[in-house]
């Protein structure tokens, strides 16, 4: 083991990359889980969604993955306002969410997996893009762009959500429904409405996450499973319904991992976000910056 | 009393289909059939945990391969019948489970079920970096050609599983009627009553997870003599986390009875769809069952005549009649033109179908909305060649096979149906006299 100093600062820095990306890939769940109490364990199948869906049309068109899950996001909204009807009418108004709402979110996640490999097997795509391969060098620090940027768009993700969530009274809804639904029927608000919204900009975030994700790795239909275990970790680590939390958690997590994939191998990062899962319930179940 | 009778029965009737197995004199019937029974008891387990408590368990195959990989490690260091690797491996998922309920489930229950679904990734990790235990490349397992009474090794493995299918069922069913499953109940209805008239929850809890974990390793302990050959992804695999839910979603969660119905059937049908067909169809005929009655039958088969009105009145929302009835057209699309076997599958979807069109067209005043799934399953399932009038023509004209012009056919009719089914009505819909 070499513990030289490149090595330790190279580490940090991809953690904090691959952090930035977690950050992505977890504000949706953080919205879902965090703010709505609603356990979407198919949020990695909409993310595999929009991998496949920015290899398509970069492969056919050539157009850049991140320009891609924009123009998408319209379509992934609807698309999570719809299930959400569907898991209100059909569990949460029922009070079955707990047993069932669960199976049914992860029979979505499996049929969606399995569509995936039926129609496009299990090969590894990926897309093409100008900032895939070089990297910037600064002294002894190495960014790979393919990091980077994905990083930068997590990053511009979040802070549009966080202003939408505290400046618009869409956005303070949001973060009331949570808290007292009656209060804000009294605003005038209509509760299932507003978690219709919520719920989809959680799903609509897929799509941005999931073109990061074709960004930096090459995706076969059962990736999403492995972010599963992440995405709660995180989400648990950062504080339920915080987004700043979750941002934090993220980098946490990214770094660990990193660290681990350096000094132990990357065959052992997927434990990690377990072991931070399972410290964290058993220690401070309320997270780093929870309600 | 009547547990030692209905224990009596199932050893009876667990007797006659050892018999009828051995009546058939084909060692695949023993194949399929320990398949089946293990998902008797990879069912039944996971209903002691999800269905009679409430607690979503989504690590059954971290379960399961945990008592594998114990008869793995054991039959490296000191081989011992695999009876008593059963009862270890049983204790060691046991254990495994009284440890992670012990850190989630004083908690919030949905901590509980992301930790379960974390747990197979991170135990998988271990295995895949553990080399005594084969590692990523595997491990091999001889299996003896014959043992001593029954013969034909196959036909010994199946009669363990077929006595720990009558233990899970008996274990399970006494549970029902004694002071535990009501204390059980109590927690699947209202938790925070039940802790507050002085239910031992938390203790409660932990015995219903140490004792579906110790059951769903029991089940996977011999499955290394069964399959030869064990590597991670198949000791982990999907399959079996997703059916130990969608079984006894689809028979029933309130009593022992329903994930035996469920096991049985969908066991049954995935045996037919993965020797005909193929083993990613069979997952996704799973998945799809598994979602449809979860919307559909909340209690599954058992309770299907009872819950009626709940299928009405969740069909009244046009976004669930969509769903449910583009997610059962999907499976045509790879099961037609399949041959006989993936025909009587698809039967299943087409009657899911019907069933849909039908309540949602009693709900909207549109009694002919079934005409569009019975037309599309007459289609998909009739014999069609080239020879056949319309069809035949429409293929020669567009020189597509003949296949790929049902195919379109069926889809403009279900497409045509969808919208009926959506299309707003110049009056309100009343609600269905009840």
């Amino acid at each position: 083991m070499d513990l030289s100093f490149d090595l330790i600062i190279n580490a940090l820095i991809a953690g904090l990359l691959l952090g930035g990306f977690y950050a992505a890939v977890t504000i949706g769940v953080s919205i879902s889980f965090g703010i709505l109490d609603i356990v979407n364990i198919a949020h990695p199948a909409f993310i595999i969604l929009g991998s496949y869906i920015a290899y398509i049309v970069n492969t056919r068109l050539g157009i850049d993955p991140i320009v891609i899950s924009i123009v998408m996001l319209p379509a992934f909204y609807l698309l999570g306002a719809g299930v959400y009807q569907i898991y209100y009418e059909a569990f949460e108004k029922r009070g079955q969410e707990s047993l069932r709402g669960l199976s049914f979110f992860f029979g979505l996640l499996f049929v969606t997996e399995v569509m995936l490999i039926l129609i496009f097997g299990v090969d590894y795509r990926y897309v093409e893009a100008w900032y895939i391969g070089p990297s910037w060098r600064l002294g002894v620090m190495d960014f790979p762009l393919r990091m980077l940027v994905p990083c930068l768009a997590a990053l511009a993700l979040f802070a549009a959500l966080e202003l939408f969530l505290s400046r618009t009274f869409v956005g303070r809804a949001i973060s009331a429904v949570a808290q007292d639904q009656l209060a804000l029927q009294l605003m005038a608000a209509d509760p299932i409405r507003i978690k219709r919204i919520a719920f989809g900009i959680s799903i609509a975030t897929t799509a941005v996450a999931g073109a990061l994700l074709i960004i930096i790795q090459p995706v076969e239909p059962s990736v999403g499973r492995e972010y599963i275990g992440r995405v709660f970790a995180i989400c648990v680590l950062g504080g339920l319904g915080s987004l700043p939390g979750t941002v934090i958690g993220a980098m946490l997590l990214g770094v660990l991992e990193s660290f681990t994939a350096t000094f132990y191998g990357p065959s052992w990062a997927p434990a990690v976000a377990f072991g931070v899962l399972l410290l964290t319930l058993g220690f401070r179940p309320a997270g780093l910056l929870g309600r | 009393m009547r547990t030692r009778v209905f224990l009596l029965i199932a050893i009876a009737a667990a007797a006659v289909v050892f018999a009828a197995a051995r009546a058939v004199s084909n060692d695949y019937v023993f194949f399929a059939g320990y398949t089946v029974l293990q998902f008797i008891v990879l069912a039944t387990a996971w209903n002691i945990l999800g269905g009679y408590t409430g607690y979503v368990n989504f690590g059954s195959a971290a379960f399961f391969a945990l008592g594998a990989y114990s008869t793995v490690f054991l039959h490296k260091t000191y081989p011992l019948p695999i009876p008593v690797l059963i009862v270890i491996g049983g204790a060691v998922s046991g254990v495994v489970g009284l440890g992670m309920g012990y850190l989630t489930l004083r908690l919030r229950g949905a901590f509980f079920a992301i930790a379960t679904l974390a747990l197979a990734v991170v135990l998988q990790t271990l295995v895949v970096n553990w080399d005594y235990v084969g590692g990523s490349r595997g491990a091999y397992i001889i299996r003896p050609n014959e043992i001593a009474l029954i013969g034909p090794y196959i036909q010994y493995l199946f009669l363990l599983m077929l006595a720990l299918a009558v233990v899970a069922l008996a274990t399970a069913r006494g549970i029902e009627r004694s002071q535990l499953g009501y204390g059980f109940a109590t927690i699947r209805d209202d938790e925070l009553a039940a802790e507050a008239s002085g239910v031992p929850t938390l203790r409660l809890k932990l015995v219903a997870t140490t004792l579906s974990g110790a059951l769903m390793g029991m089940a996977g302990a011999p499955f290394p003599y069964y399959i030869g050959y064990l590597q991670p992804s198949s000791a982990f695999g999907l399959e079996y986390a997703v059916n130990s839910i969608a079984m006894p979603m689809i028979g029933g969660t309130t009593s022992w009875i329903g994930p035996l119905i469920g096991a049985i059937l969908l066991g049954t049908l995935q045996q037919v769809a993965t020797v005909t067909i193929s083993s990613a169809v069979n997952l996704l005929i799973v998945g799809l069952l598994l979602v449809d009655f979860v919307i559909i039958a909340p209690n599954g088969i058992v309770g299907l005549v009872k819950d009626r009105q709940a299928a009405f009145t969740t069909m009244a929302q046009p976004p669930v009649f969509s769903l449910l009835y583009i997610l059962n057209l999907l499976p045509m699309y790879f099961l037609t033109g399949q041959g006989q076997a993936a025909q009587s599958i698809d039967v299943v979807f087409w009657a899911i179908l019907l069933f849909v069109a039908y309540t949602r067209g009693g709900l909207i005043g549109r009694p002919w909305l079934v005409v569009f799934p019975a037309a599309g399953a007459l289609l998909g399932v009739a014999p069609v060649s080239s020879t056949t009038p319309v069809i035949g023509t429409l293929a020669a004209a567009t020189s597509l096979d003949v296949t790929a012009v049902v195919l379109a056919a069926i889809t403009v009719i279900q497409l045509i149906g969808l919208v009926c089914g959506l299309a707003p009505k110049p009056r309100l819909a009343e609600a269905p006299a009840a």
